[in-house]
């Protein structure tokens, strides 16, 4: 349940640049979320809506990307996605290539959890 | 009439957290403190092996102990008579670098030469989180089952040392400690693990000494 802490923080950023750059109302943020983190959207998506009520943010449209796993072999030098095995829950593949079956592998994607863009509304300067 | 505008942010929130730690190293090296993340499963054993290594090790031991809501592991170590500092995380699953630096101020950082920092029992979340330690300890034991390790494959891929514990009750569990062994040794080529009682003592020694040997490096 890490999505409550991560979703405080994603709405502080938010609230925070939109203010730096003096936003009436926020209309879009897009976020990227590793498939590592195990951070699941829809919670995510449930815990910003309950945090960004009666805010500038409040009525924007929330998007958000998974990005899937990337991985580079140490012994092969295979670089891309993970095997992701139907039948099992669990994310054992993060630690095997698909090519040669060595374990010695580096993550280089999938544990990212990014703020994009935010789309916001400003007053016109010259109103 | 309103502006409309589109700003970048590229904020990520993993990588905000990995800055305050990097702060929190900071702290531990300026003051020679070798600090350790001990991350677990529930009930898996961390405040019974710090217990053991505060009774057992020649260093100077500080505590730092996340728990949800209670205070019960504080006070097992505090009645250990060394620098407990209790840190309740209230709803959160784990602890993170900014709970670290507001937990300092309160921790003896002159005194001590060992800072263990007890996590939050839970092999998910703290995976995504550095708090800045020197060392992340990761203990599970056999009463959790023997798939514990391949069904939270990223708390071993980003820890420096593993500990099977309660081998004493493999049998009666119906648990494979090697397995679990060689499951963390599949995740994760490089990192050492060991086998271990907390109630008879076997491999605590084993375990002090990887500790001598992190610190030295
Ligand atoms: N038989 C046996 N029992 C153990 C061993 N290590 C710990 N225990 C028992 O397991 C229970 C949980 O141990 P703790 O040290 O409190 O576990 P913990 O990881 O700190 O638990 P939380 O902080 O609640 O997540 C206690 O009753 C310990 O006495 C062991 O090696 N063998
Ligand atoms: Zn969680
Ligand atoms: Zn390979
Ligand atoms: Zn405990
Ligand atoms: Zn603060």
């Amino acid at each position: 349940m890490h999505e409550l802490s991560m979703a405080n923080s994603m709405v502080e950023a938010i609230l925070d640049t939109a203010k730096k750059n003096d936003a009436i109302k926020i209309n879009e943020a897009v976020f990227e979320v590793g498939e590592l983190t195990m951070l699941n959207p829809e919670q995510l998506r449930f815990m910003m809506d309950v945090l960004r009520e009666g805010t500038i943010f409040e009525d924007a449209k929330i998007i958000i990307n998974m990005i899937p796993t990337k991985i580079e072999c140490e012994s092969c030098g295979f670089t891309g996605s993970i095997e992701t095995d139907e039948n099992t829950d669990h994310l054992m593949t993060v630690a095997t290539c698909p090519e040669c079956k060595n374990t010695r592998v580096h993550i280089l994607q999938g544990q990212e959890c990014n703020i994009k863009t935010i789309k916001i509304e400003k007053d016109d300067e010259n109103a | 009439m309103h502006n409309v505008a589109s700003i970048e942010i590229e904020q990520d929130i993993i990588q905000a957290n990995d800055k305050l730690a990097y702060d929190n190293r900071t702290k531990f090296d300026e003051k020679g403190v070798f600090a350790v993340d001990l991350v677990g499963a529930v009930g898996s054993g961390k405040t019974s092996l710090l217990e053991k290594l505060i009774d057992e090790m020649d260093d100077d031991i500080g505590v730092i102990a996340g728990d949800i809501l209670s205070k019960f592991d504080a006070k097992r170590i505090e009645d250990k008579n060394v620098p407990v500092k209790g840190l309740n995380t209230g709803k959160e699953c784990h602890l993170d670098a900014h709970l670290i630096e507001h937990a300092l101020p309160d921790v003896p950082l002159d005194d001590i030469s060992i800072l263990f920092i007890e996590n939050v029992g839970n092999l998910i979340c703290p995976a995504d989180f550095n708090l800045g330690a020197h060392v992340r300890t990761v203990i599970i034991s056999v009463t959790e089952g023997d798939d514990t390790a391949e069904k939270h494959p990223m708390i071993f891929k980003g820890a420096d040392m593993a500990i099977v514990n309660k081998v004493d009750l493999a049998d009666a569990v119906g648990a494979d400690a090697d397995k679990m062994v060689k499951d963390i040794k599949t995740i994760n080529p490089d990192i050492p693990v060991v086998k271990c009682s907390l109630k008879t003592g076997e491999g605590v020694q084993e375990i002090i000494d990887l500790y001598k040997k992190f610190q030295e490096q």
